[in-house]
């Protein structure tokens, strides 16, 4: 005699749905918590998850993913690999870590959400450590930045986003509670681990260790592939919900759910990834466009994982893959231009070189999004680097919450996307932006983007100055130009040479 | 108006940079975590009032049980998500190796056939409720107005699946010996149907629906846990060492384990309620209605086990000493 396979005591483990007595069905699992759209709880029993794990292996390997990455965490702290990086690299880090670590803390009651209200029993074990899993994520990924915060104020950002009205806080906020936070149990599977995490995280994450290993950030890498071994396996929670759906004739439903989320994760990552990957990220060390990143991971890969599922591709597929074109340009030029407005110093990326690089990954870049550069250029050259200041405040999307922006220059397709909704005026970057809010208008009515704050005399003094106090940036954290306008010398002695 | 002043580099977080001493991992890593409590009219940067919304309005901010400053919860133990799997990879070491041990020397055919029978019904269909902990627990993971209250629930929700791994476990062992009893297959039956499980059954379906977030935290954390783990996991170990089960015994203090780290922190979180005004009438309202619950399902429950004369009683008491010993 010895120990048990798994396999002998597994099915037992996860046999432990019931029917309840003493309460209804229904006060149990409420629908608002569980979402499970009609289909009775026996159904969804056949639920099967694909990547099998039991408790004495998680806490087992996990310890051993976790002695893995803080040992090269400890080997590397007296290193110079943060000193030593490109500007550009920790902007890469800032923006991660405060747009990740309290989200990844916001999945873990996600995750739950479906121990406690998922319909399926392997589904709330495979939830359980799931909810490990984010609560893993939000605090390696807090103690990690943490060692910076005595080198640089803005690595305070990474605990401290979350908790204020900074732009793109509102916009991570807005997006993670809309994906995840307010959903059900059944939403939650299909929205945040089908759709986000299958769709965009993993293969993120997979892109950023490489990016990191690739630039000398060994901590780094080594921290984020460890993270992405554990989305890997709670991402395969959605799959089998998803099946369970459209077995029982909820197609319709699980495919509008697929569609918004990925939506909504497309809006995240074109901010907050494209810019990393076609500006902040030294050009010697480029491996792929965004563009080309995008097209492999989610058109090439993701696209086959669902049509596998029996879904169809959203419906705004192309104009998706269209945008993969220009609308991270749009976001890097709004993010640079109101810089003062970031926790992190973003790269402008647009040396005579970058610009080359760019115009061959997107051809027409020069004469679009250059031309505002070119502007730009110009106003640092000849020493009004005012000029290169915000003034003014855009629109800003009442889905996204970042400024509506596209094509500058020759290509000039910026526009504006309003729908009038019981006597409120909203604006949309996009059709799917505008679809999103009609699926369900009654969760986004009320709330007011960071400009409708501002008109409504909420940020006071009303300008720019104010808004900052309102955003809680003060000088020392306020972002700036990653290598101190350095960039622009590049450019003075062909413009020298140019005007002789 | 004055220059704003220059924001320094700091040594720790700015929310923890006032502390006069240096902050531990543990504090570095869980405290300010959650951003839905920051607004109370809005808890999602979405419309304020949609039902999710409301529902947090409702069952976190507006609930009966208040405190200025949630956020100050500190874990006694300060468990943090990496030392939690140390620890728990060590005992689970341990419990793995019980299992080999008693299985190598042949445990199981030495039991007598009338205490398997007792196991079949009092023992293995309490992975029902050891789920419905788990199911609960991360309840009070997503609704606990602090993240160092959540990452104690989050914990406390593996622990419990950790239980319901061992009695999984020992259920397909059991089995293989017994293969006549209805191991693996009948629980679900006695769960719902049999007397000595109604009285938990009761308590923790109700329990579960609890939705106010210190409510079920009452219900569950300060009433059924402590009601199960005096008669479903001591006294039934210590019936097991009546009946030549010394595995069970050892089994269920292993898991005791657990349960006395769950009890430092609830303790810790209920005197945390009692300096606030109001709250010891909050906590004492709700267990005047869910501590008798409790106690009627220990009756249930010890009326059934061999040889345990006086179980219940001690069982009652030893709750009610520990909920004495919150300061309730």
């Amino acid at each position: 005699m010895a120990l048990l396979d798994r396999a002998e005591w597994y099915d037992i483990a996860r046999a432990t749905n019931w029917t309840p007595k003493y309460v209804s069905q229904a006060e149990l699992f409420p629908d608002l918590m569980t979402g499970a759209q009609g289909v009775p709880m026996e159904k969804w029993e056949v639920y099967d998850e694909p990547y099998k794990t039991s408790y004495p292996e998680y806490v087992r390997i996990q310890r051993e993913k976790d002695a893995g990455a803080y040992s090269v965490k400890a080997a590397l702290e007296r290193s110079r690999i943060f000193e030593d990086a490109d500007p550009g690299w920790r902007s890469i880090l800032k923006s991660h870590y405060g747009a990740i670590a309290l989200g990844e803390y916001a999945a873990m009651s996600a995750e739950a959400r479906m121990v406690r209200f998922g319909q399926a029993p392997g589904m709330r074990n495979m939830a359980t450590f799931g909810m490990m899993d984010e609560n893993r994520h939000a605090q390696i990924q807090l103690f990690f930045p943490h060692e910076y915060c005595p080198k640089d104020r803005q690595f305070d950002w990474a605990h401290k986003a979350y908790h204020t009205n900074e732009w793109a806080a509102i916009a991570a906020r807005h997006a993670f509670d809309d994906l995840f936070m307010s959903r059900s149990a059944t939403d939650i599977a299909v929205m945040l681990t089908f759709a986000f995490e299958t769709g965009f995280t993993n293969m993120q994450f997979l892109g950023l260790a490489a990016d990191a290993a690739e630039t000398g950030d060994f901590t780094f890498a080594s921290l984020i592939s460890s993270i992405q071994t554990d989305e890997s396996r709670h991402a395969q929670i959605g799959g089998p919900a998803l099946q369970v759906l459209i077995a029982n004739g909820r197609k319709a439903e699980a495919q509008r759910l697929v569609d918004i989320a990925i939506a909504r994760a497309w809006r995240i990552f074109c901010i907050l990834t494209g810019p990393s990957m076609d500006y902040n990220t030294p050009l010697e060390h480029r491996k792929q466009s965004f563009k080309e990143f995008m097209q492999e991971w989610i058109v090439g890969q993701f696209e086959r994982s669902l049509i596998d599922l029996g879904l169809d591709l959203p419906w705004y597929w192309e104009k998706m893959i269209a945008e993969f074109d220009y609308q991270h340009h749009a976001y890097q030029m709004g993010l640079w231009f109101w810089r003062p407005t970031l926790w992190w110093n973003p790269a402008a990326g647009v040396t005579p070189e970058c610009r080359e690089w760019l115009e061959e990954k997107y051809p027409g870049w020069n004469a679009t999004f250059g031309k505002c550069w070119d502007v730009i250029t110009d106003n640092l050259l000849n020493g009004r680097p005012e000029l290169t200041a915000p003034e003014t405040l855009p629109i800003v999307c009442n889905m996204s919450q970042i400024p509506i922006c596209a094509v500058p220059g020759d290509g000039w397709n910026v526009k504006d996307y309003p729908l009038e909704h019981e006597g409120r005026l909203y604006h949309f970057n996009s059709e799917i932006d505008r679809w999103i809010f009609e699926q369900d208008p009654a969760r986004y009515r009320d709330h007011m983007t960071l400009v409708d704050r501002f008109l409504a005399g909420k940020i006071s003094p009303p300008n720019l100055l104010g808004a900052l106090i309102y955003m809680n940036l003060q000088p020392g954290e306020m972002g700036d130009d990653a290598h101190g306008y350095s960039w622009v010398e590049k450019f003075r002695e062909p413009a020298k040479a140019a005007a002789e | 108006m004055s220059e704003p002043q220059i924001a320094k580099p700091l040594k720790t977080w700015s929310h923890l940079a006032g502390k006069r001493r240096k902050p531990s991992e543990y504090e570095i890593v869980s405290t300010n975590l959650h951003f839905t409590t920051d607004n109370p009219d809005a808890p999602f940067e979405l419309d304020p009032n949609f039902p999710m919304a409301q529902w947090f309005k409702k069952n976190r901010n507006a609930s009966p049980l208040k405190h200025g400053d949630w956020n100050a919860f500190r874990d006694p133990d300060e468990i943090i998500y990496r030392t939690y799997n140390m620890l728990q990879d060590g005992h689970e070491n341990y419990v793995f190796g019980l299992f080999d041990q008693f299985s190598a020397r042949g445990h199981d055919a030495m039991l007598e056939d009338g205490w398997a029978r007792h196991l079949a019904r009092l023992y293995t269909p309490g992975r029902y409720l050891m789920h419905t902990l788990q199911m609960g627990s991360a309840y009070l993971s997503q609704m606990a107005p602090a993240s160092t209250i959540s990452n104690c629930a989050t914990y406390q929700a593996a622990d419990s699946l950790r239980w319901l791994t061992h009695t999984a476990y020992r259920t397909a062992e059991l089995k293989k010996t017994f293969g006549d009893l209805g191991f693996g297959t009948g629980e679900r039956g006695i769960w719902e149907n049999d007397p000595a499980w109604q009285g938990f059954r009761e308590l923790v379906e109700k329990g579960l629906c609890a939705y106010d977030w210190a409510e079920g935290f009452v219900a569950l954390n300060l009433v059924a846990r402590p009601a199960f783990e005096e008669a479903g996991l001591r006294a039934l170990g210590q019936a097991g060492r009546h009946n030549g089960d010394t595995l069970l015994g050892l089994l269920t203090d292993a898991q005791l384990a657990d349960a006395e780290r769950h009890r430092r922190w609830t303790g810790a979180l209920v005197k945390m309620a009692l300096e606030t005004e109001g709250n010891r009438e909050a906590l004492q309202n709700w267990l005047a209605k869910w501590a008798p619950l409790g106690d009627a399902a220990i009756d249930a429950f010890c009326a059934h086990l061999p040889d345990s004369p006086g179980a219940a009683q001690t069982a009652r008491e030893a709750c009610a000493a520990l909920r004495r010993g919150y300061g309730l």
